[in-house]
């Protein structure tokens, strides 16, 4: 399974920084709703499909990612068209393609690791009041990343188990084992983590969680 | 009691709620389920949703979902169908996903304030369930069809309206989830938070 998103390449959009990227995504997010001026929208859709187009990212990817909210902006726009006018269905329309393929071309382009640089230098003020606290974040984040396959493994382990005693289907018979299983599992990764000293005091930065990534060392497999 | 619930969260607490985030996550993977009586496919997202709440407990089942949030939005494809990234969030189901944290939060607390209390099992049941309506169907949609509503234009009537077609699926989520964690609570029970 592939777990990022990111498309590796070379175009304008790759080599922005991630927080400038980001910044203007929030700027786009608030401008697209200060305005109902088609004249605007139009040409700003516009230049999300020639953004998005500039990533050469591959189409299979894109129709995954498009297909879901392309159905629905569809089901939205003929019903704003029926009920209200042709004007602002036009309005709802151009302003959800530009947030979503604007916010597509950004995840497209961005490394994880780069976006979790991103999100520690937004947590650190509110780490310094101590509300949140970051290396336990990066942990949880490198933990889930580690944990999603097995996790899938083992649903798919008891899924075959529970078909061979006729229980096929039985979201029951497939989620309580699953569960139970986590919880007991989660007792001796705990174990494992602490006795590995993990995460350091400071500079724990849980690194590229695109690879393999640190936790492979840390945490090694689910046992179960 | 609660001078127990304010020690910090350890090591332990930190791989349960990225458990449940990746118990989350494979829940969309899995192709979905069609249940015979209604003819709309099930994903069983939401499901653990409640679920995290249900066992984890207020706290922890929070986090756990929003650790899926914030999995999305950095780009990971965790939703199902294999959705994700940060275009999730201005479309109309974003108020869903955000909604999924404060969820499973009243999910959690209403299980260990309310639910755990009750005696008998069918009243037990029952408690669970409606623990779970109200967090996974009530709190989620409150933020949900208002997201839809600014997001597309439509009136908070059609938004309800849309919301009200998956209304069915998540109710007989929230049975099937009361169920669940009546059984997991009685074989391996952990202390909520």
């Amino acid at each position: 399974m592939r777990m990022s998103l990111y498309v590796p390449g070379h175009s304008p959009l790759h080599r922005i920084a991630a927080r400038w990227k980001l910044g203007a995504l929030v700027l786009c997010g608030v401008g697209v709703f200060l305005t109902t001026s088609v004249l605007v929208l139009g040409p700003a859709a516009a230049l999300a499909v020639v953004l998005l187009v500039s990533v050469r990212a591959p189409v299979e990817q894109l129709s995954r990612q498009l297909k879901g909210p392309l159905v629905i902006l569809a089901v939205v726009v003929a019903v704003a068209a029926l009920t209200q006018s042709v004007h602002s269905s036009l309005v709802v329309g151009l302003r959800l393609v530009v947030l979503l393929l604007a916010s597509l071309s950004v995840t497209l382009t961005t490394r994880t690791s780069e976006l979790q640089g991103v999100l520690e230098v937004v947590l650190r003020p509110l780490e310094r009041v101590g509300l949140v606290n970051a290396s336990a974040i990066a942990l949880a984040v490198s933990l889930a990343l580690r944990f999603i396959p097995e996790v899938f493994q083992q649903f798919q382990d008891i899924r075959e188990a529970q078909a061979a005693r006729g229980l096929r289907g039985s979201p029951l018979a497939l989620v309580v084992p699953l569960v139970v299983r986590s919880l007991k599992s989660a007792e001796d990764i705990a174990a494992a983590i602490d006795a590995r000293c993990y995460p350091p005091t400071r500079s724990g930065r849980a690194g590229d969680s695109d690879g393999g990534g640190p936790t492979d060392r840390h945490s090694g497999k689910v046992p179960g | 009691m609660s001078v127990r619930n304010r020690r910090p969260m350890g090591t332990r607490d930190i791989v349960l709620i990225a458990l449940f985030g990746a118990i989350i996550v494979a829940l969309g993977l899995i192709p979905p389920v069609n249940i015979a009586i209604v003819p709309v496919p099930i994903t069983l997202q939401t499901l653990g949703v409640m679920l995290a709440g249900a066992i984890l407990g207020p706290i922890r089942g929070a986090c756990a979902c929003a650790l899926v949030v914030l999995l999305t939005a950095l780009g990971l494809p965790v939703l199902a169908g294999g959705r994700g990234g940060l275009g999730v969030f201005p479309g109309p189901t974003g108020g869903y996903l955000v909604g999924w944290i404060p969820g499973a939060f009243v999910t959690g607390f209403l299980v260990k304030t309310f639910a755990m209390r009750v005696k008998g099992r069918v009243p037990q049941l029952g408690a669970y369930f409606v623990s779970c309506v109200v967090g996974g169907l009530l709190v989620v949609y409150a933020l949900g069809v208002p997201w839809t509503s600014v997001s597309t234009g439509l009136s908070m009537r059609k938004a309800l309206v849309g919301a009200l077609y998956f209304a069915v699926g998540d109710t007989l989520k929230a049975v099937v989830t009361a169920a669940i964690a009546y059984n997991v609570r009685r074989s391996y029970p952990i202390e909520p938070r």
